[in-house]
């Protein structure tokens, strides 16, 4: 439903691709990476997450963000509800501009949704500091960029599957 | 919050604001029940039977490729790792080496320490530096002299059994007469009967000389100090028969023995006190009479 070929009439998007899509990113997300170079690996589950709630937003909600989060909490033997309440937020945020935003161009869309994965990485720091952990510098705050960089990237694949032949 | 333009006929459910609430406070609640009760750690037991697969398939590129980078090693990389190893096994089978020979050292060290305390504390315990550069002459020469209180005449003993005796005391070593020494004699006497002679060295080993025809000696028979000479403790292991002769045209049995000492190996060895004093001169009665007659 991108704009970006607004003449191009897509097939139908299925919950379970979403869902297939998602468990991809957690998969991505499991690759074992040497130490130094995982944290420039950005959060695919949340990138996933704020694509199909921008551009499906019949199919994801508050509610997937939500249970998406728990999934990777759980993966990534974070805090619990760490993940879940971030995603839900940011989800909800880009859902009351859903309408803006879609019509917006890749590279804006870039930029708002590095806004939005800095959101999401400021309210997991701000859950591990109120739980007693140490703030563990400013690198955690790089994945976002990276994933903002890679947020055209990630649309185009996306519109792969969908497009008619 | 409603999204704008949305048709009112479509059922939504409760609104994103409602569900972004609820959302929000379980996510709050699992947030304090993990950080307070430990709630990932039992979860963590549960899903990770499931997250497994997951797992095991995230692995599996990374380990594939692992496998393949190192079916692909250059040729020279393999060639210096084994000129590597090659070096570094040699070094240690040197290191290796030194410690066999240290731990033979150690053992002998220790057989010897026992040696004398068995013989009552009373030795000492010598090193061999070298052997006599003399072919005709069988002595040995040790670490301890003068200096180590040793003397002429001390009994030089090992694990095994006599070694010879001290003939010459320097001030830093001392000289070992072997009892294959051409001029070295010990009393003996038979282990099994108690038969009593004199071990004769011959320069390249010893023998029994003068025994009677008759005498009762046989192979494997055990050759012990008598202690009868005042110089040898008794009962020091000294050699073994190994072939009597009884030819008719000699007088005397010819017996054929080898020394049970390690003369000729071992790098410890201990030497003993004189066990007693000479015995004392006659009495003195003379000396009176001398002065009368004078």
């Amino acid at each position: 439903m991108s704009l970006d070929h607004p003449q191009e009439l897509l097939k139908p998007v299925s919950l379970r691709f979403v869902w297939l899509t998602l468990a991809i990113a957690l998969l991505l997300e499991l690759v074992p990476l040497p130490v130094g170079r995982a944290r420039f690996m950005p959060d695919f589950v949340g990138l996933l997450v704020l694509y199909w709630a921008i551009n499906q937003p019949r199919l994801v909600g508050v509610g997937t963000a939500f249970t998406a989060g728990l999934i990777a909490d759980i993966a990534t033997a974070g805090l619990f509800g760490q993940h879940a309440l971030a995603y839900s937020a940011t989800c909800y945020l880009a859902q009351y501009r859903q309408r803006q935003l879609v019509m917006l161009g890749l590279g804006q869309q870039s930029l708002v949704v590095l806004g939005l994965m800095l959101c999401n990485q400021a309210i997991m720091v701000l859950a591990r500091m109120a739980t007693g952990a140490a703030f563990v510098g400013f690198a955690y705050f790089l994945p976002p960029i990276i994933g903002a960089l890679l947020w055209p990237l990630l649309t185009k694949l996306m519109l792969l599957p969908y497009r008619r032949g | 919050m409603e999204f704008a333009n949305t048709p009112s006929f479509f059922r939504h459910g409760p609104s994103p604001a409602a569900r972004l609430t609820v959302c929000v406070l379980l996510s709050l609640s699992l947030l304090v029940a993990d950080s307070r009760f430990g709630l990932m750690e039992r979860a963590r037991e549960a899903m990770s039977v499931v997250l497994y697969p997951l797992q095991r398939a995230a692995n599996l590129p990374v380990s594939a490729v692992r496998h393949l980078s190192d079916f692909f090693v250059a040729q020279a990389t393999l060639k210096e790792e084994n000129d590597a190893l090659k070096n570094h096994a040699l070094a240690q089978k040197a290191e290796i080496d030194r410690l066999r020979a240290a731990q033979a050292d150690l053992a002998e060290l220790r057989k010897t320490h026992a040696l004398s305390a068995s013989l009552g504390g009373g030795g000492q315990i010598a090193e061999v530096l070298y052997t006599g550069r003399d072919p005709f002459s069988h002595k040995i020469i040790v670490d301890k002299g003068e200096d180590a209180g040793l003397s002429r005449g001390q009994p030089v003993t090992d694990d095994g059994g006599l070694v010879g005796q001290v003939t010459r005391v320097q001030p830093l070593s001392a000289e070992v007469t072997l009892v294959t020494d051409k001029h070295q004699m010990v009393p003996v006497m038979l282990e099994r009967t108690g038969v009593r002679a004199i071990l004769y060295g011959y320069g390249g080993g010893v023998e029994l000389r003068y025994l009677p025809m008759g005498a009762d000696i046989r192979p494997g028979d055990r050759l012990l100090t008598s202690g009868i000479d005042g110089v040898y403790p008794s009962g020091l292991p000294v050699a073994r028969v190994e072939r009597v002769d009884r030819t008719s045209s000699n007088a005397f049995v010819r017996a054929i023995t080898r020394p049970l000492g390690g003369l000729d190996h071992g790098r410890f060895v201990l030497v003993l006190p004189v066990r007693s004093v000479p015995p004392p001169p006659p009495p003195a009665v003379p000396a009176p009479q001398t002065k009368a007659g004078k």
